[in-house]
């Protein structure tokens, strides 16, 4: 009878039944504010799934209906000589990025497994790269969005254009909201232009304080470096730097690079790629604990120790953002970890723990909690959207 | 009028030295930089710390009373005219600076800190403080918050948004809480990210934590002079089209370049139109793209253009920039300063329009803009003391924000909506998006005190029920429709 009804309002080819709930896939926002007002009028739990690729983070949801953004997966525009564009929620972030690269653009950010992760889910999740060192997160390339609230309401905010000031920025509170207040159906983007040349290099240190030093030289330097992070690699640390320019520039840069490193003692290799690649492989053990970690750049040499202490492997970024894998059985040094960032005016979230890991997503809770409960109630009262998978069980 | 009861207790709480209610000193605080709209508060408080800005908040809770936090008063859109019968919550005396953290590029201010000062306290250890609205030797880091500030160098650096980690807030209940960190990503919803650019509508900063940012090694600044807006619009389009960011690209027409030579005599070639464009970075990094610029402008028919490298020069020719709204005083005795946003292609058909409109209405509208995000500064200017005139420089200036809307573009960019563009609010947004917007504020402030009758169209109550459902423009058009 559920999928009955779901599919006069999406077309029954795009209803299925899995185990525990029906998938749905609208078209568009209009088809998915009809099955959002169904599911509200009925008290019936949705989750909103793009890529499925962070399907394991946050608490676990059981809702009555999965609604899939995937056939909303269009680059609707590009006006590139605004440096601007428009897409929708369920396009892959690599197809986009092809997209936009046929003028020179990119919007400037380097997400968790791009080729299968949505625009949609990357923003829900506000999930960011080394590139934020540059280029600002989600908050700073977002500038407007549709959104379809519980109740089925479509609201707009923002625009199209990279200044403007009307309003309230309705689309900050819907980044990293992991769809709790509404479904974002379409996104718009400022863009940047694509690094003419960039040159990657790592420093390797058997001791972590050096590089966590020169990590604090770089970024107080006008070397235009557009990603630093730092690694544990295996018993060392390693420090990758990748410099972005025009030609000209990055020569003189470089061996500026070299100069720095030479005066730290420091040994200094030219990087593939792939070094940049290296907070994935934090994600590939299910049985272990992922965790998101912010702290202040002064603090990361010390953090990155500390999680190698615990057995742990990470990679930070020079913003103060830590991605860290720790084994299973670590829930002990997860809490220490945890009172030891909080105390330095950081914070330590789980993004993904073994199906019976029992640590609290996050703890304690901001004073400003209650203010989110109270948002949550205004735009999802009858918590049907993603109930319970944020932080402190919003 | 207070009652004598509340006005005892907001003295308990600020002290006899820290409440206004004589008349005449009332009057300095019956409007801010939009001085048509005037209304005396019923007291003015000047708190000195969190702890009691956060008593007199409670107490307007208590006792209902709308109140609005002012900074040094220089909003273009009212965001600071108090209400009838209203408080206001004066910033003047919390101007410490808190904490200055270099390796981490953060600061923290009390709000009512001018932005300027902000710059100069990081400024000897080669950093800077980066959004510049052009009134920053007045204007309050609290007010810059609250209107979500631009300036010329927004362009590569990002809003007063981009800049805010944290912050402390007084909430309209009375509750002091912490948005943001100093660190990155604080978990929950971006409260900050709501709170920057909410005037004054959701509660009141207390404390805010900036970024700062590394002075640039070189600086540059060109200015071109061109026989056309058209051409020099041209010449920004294809700046971007080069892959270049500047630092900032404005643009000033022959009205504003006449006012502002009349005022601050930056010594201006007499053109058409002038265009500015300042690149920083690294040495040879600005030697290359200032190359690239000076060729493009030639391309597009420059007949003049002066490269800028001193430090003199250069602020000799921002001078004449940033003087342009108080130098319009010099070509008429009233003026408009309008705030339109458009994409930046659609620069030269909107220009063209404005002309057209400004020559139907029969006054003249001068132009300064922040060509690089298409925000544009038309000034209406007008002669009060003629009949009629007024409301037909207030009628020509609305419908200048609404062809910007049309070209999908926003009726502020940087002054905010205030009291002046309420309506003009219901022409860019649907219900339904206002009514979402009304959501947040209701979460925040059930009560509505928080500077109350702004920003949205018309009076909406929490808990008000919207009624049958509503179409969104998106079903009207029959791009869908419900089952
Ligand atoms: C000549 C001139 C040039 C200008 N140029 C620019 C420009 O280039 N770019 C630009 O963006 N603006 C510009 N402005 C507008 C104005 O300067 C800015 O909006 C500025 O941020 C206002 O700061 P203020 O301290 O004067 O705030 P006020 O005018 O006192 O207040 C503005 C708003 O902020 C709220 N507010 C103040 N303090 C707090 C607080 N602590 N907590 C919560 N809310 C608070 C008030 O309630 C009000 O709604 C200009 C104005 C003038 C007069």
């Amino acid at each position: 009878m559920l999928s009955a009804h779901l599919g006069t309002i999406v077309g029954s080819e795009h209803v299925s039944i899995a185990k525990e709930a029906i998938a749905v896939a609208p078209a568009d926002a209009a088809q998915a504010a009809a099955v959002l007002r169904f599911a509200n009028d009925n008290g019936l739990p949705v989750s909103p799934v793009g890529g499925a690729t962070k399907k394991g983070w946050g608490n676990p949801v059981s809702s009555k209906i999965t609604l899939h953004t995937h056939r909303m997966n269009a680059l609707l525009e590009h006006t590139w000589q605004d440096m601007t564009c428009t897409v929708q929620a369920g396009c892959p972030w690599s197809s986009m990025q092809a997209a936009l690269a046929r003028h020179g653009q990119f919007v400037a950010l380097d997400p968790l497994w791009p080729d299968h992760a949505t625009v949609g889910g990357v923003m829900a999740t506000n999930d960011s790269g080394t590139l934020r060192l540059k280029y600002g997160g989600l908050r700073d390339l977002i500038i407007g969005m549709t959104v379809v609230l519980a109740d089925g309401t479509i609201a707009r905010t923002g625009g199209k254009v990279v200044k403007n000031v009307a309003g309230y920025d309705l689309h900050k509170l819907m980044i990293g909201a992991f769809g709790t207040l509404g479904l974002t159906t379409e996104i718009t983007f400022r863009l940047h232009s694509l690094p003419v040349s960039s040159q990657s290099f790592t420093l390797l240190s058997q001791t972590v304080e050096p590089l966590g030093d020169l990590l604090l030289q770089l970024i107080d330097s006008h070397l235009s470096a557009q990603s630093i992070q730092l690694r544990i690699v295996g018993d060392s640390f390693g420090l990758d730097i990748q410099l972005g320019a025009l030609p000209e520039v990055l020569k003189e840069q470089s061996s500026l690079l070299l100069e720095m490193a030479k005066k730290a003692k420091l040994s200094v290799e030219e990087a593939s790629n792939e070094v940049w690649n290296s907070r994935h492989l934090l994600f590939a053990d299910a049985n272990g604990f992922t965790i998101k970690a912010t702290m202040l750049p002064s603090d990361i040499a010390r953090f990155t120790s500390m999680a190698h202490g615990f057995g742990g492997t990470a990679v930070t970024q020079a913003t103060g953002i830590m991605t860290a894998f720790l084994p299973e059985g670590r829930e002990e040094a997860i809490l220490q970890l945890r009172r030891e960032f909080t105390g330095s005016g950081g914070s330590l979230v789980i993004l993904q723990q073994p199906a019976n890991g029992s640590v609290d997503l996050l703890d304690p809770p901001s004073n400003s909690f209650p203010l989110m409960q109270k948002i949550k109630q205004q735009f999802d009262p009858n918590r049907i959207l993603n109930p319970g998978v944020f932080l402190g069980g919003i | 009028m207070l009652s004598s009861v509340i006005l005892a207790e907001l003295t308990s709480a600020v002290g006899a030295d820290g409440i206004i209610v004589g008349q005449n000193q009332l009057h300095t605080y019956e409007c801010d930089g939009l001085a048509a709209l005037r209304t005396i508060p019923a007291a003015v408080v000047l708190p000195r710390s969190t702890a009691e800005v956060q008593t007199v908040v409670k107490i307007c809770a208590r006792h209902r009373i709308p109140f609005v936090a002012r900074g040094a008063g220089t909003g273009l859109s009212g965001g600071a005219l108090p209400a009838a019968g209203g408080i206001v919550i004066s910033f003047s005396r919390m101007t410490r600076i808190l904490d200055v953290d270099i390796p981490n590029q953060r600061i923290t201010v009390e709000p009512g800190v001018i932005n300027n000062h902000v710059t100069q306290r990081v400024s000897p250890h080669g950093y800077f403080y980066a959004p510049d609205p052009s009134s920053q030797t007045v204007c309050t880091i609290g007010g810059n918050v609250a209107e979500n500030s631009g300036g010329a160098h927004c362009l590569k650096y990002g809003f007063t948004t981009t800049h805010v980690l944290g912050l402390e807030v007084v909430l309209p209940t009375g509750e002091l809480v912490s948005f943001g960190a100093s660190t990155l990503d604080a978990p929950g919803y971006d409260l900050a990210g709501v709170f920057v650019g909410s005037e004054g509508t959701l509660g009141v900063a207390t404390s805010v934590t900036l970024r700062i940012a590394k002075k640039p090694e070189t600086v540059q600044v060109l200015l071109a002079a061109f026989d056309s807006i058209a051409a020099a619009g041209q010449t920004v389009s294809d700046i971007i089209a080069a892959a270049i960011l500047p630092a900032a690209m404005e643009i000033m027409d022959r009205l504003s370049i006449r006012a502002a030579e009349a005022s601050v005599h930056p010594n201006y070639p007499d053109a058409e139109a002038l265009l500015l464009v300042e690149v920083d970075g690294s040495a040879i990094e600005v030697e290359t793209q200032m190359q690239q610029v000076r060729s493009l402008c030639k391309t597009n028919g420059a007949w003049e253009d002066r490269l800028a490298q001193s430090e003199r020069e250069r602020m000799l020719v921002w001078k004449g920039r940033k003087a342009a709204f108080a130098a319009a005083g010099r070509i008429a005795p009233n003026y408009i300063v309008q705030d339109g946003v458009i994409p930046r292609t659609k620069l030269p058909v909107i220009l063209e329009e404005i002309g057209r409109m400004a020559e139907e209405a029969g006054l003249l509208v001068s132009n300064v803009f922040h060509a690089g995000d298409g925000n544009l500064h038309p000034i209406v200017l007008y002669n009060a003391s003629i009949p009629g005139q007024e409301e037909i420089a207030v009628d020509l200036s609305m419908r200048i924000l609404h062809r910007c809307v049309d070209h999908g573009g926003s009726i502020t960019g940087e002054h905010g909506v205030g009291k002046e563009k309420q309506q003009a609010m219901g022409y860019m947004y649907s219900e339904p998006d206002l009514d979402t917007m009304q959501r947040v504020r209701c979460a925040f402030d059930p009560q509505q005190i928080a500077n109350p009758d702004k920003l949205f169209p018309r009076p909406r109550l929490c808990g008000e029920k919207t009624g049958p459902y509503q179409l969104h423009p998106l079903e009207r058009e029959g791009t869908a429709e419900y089952f």
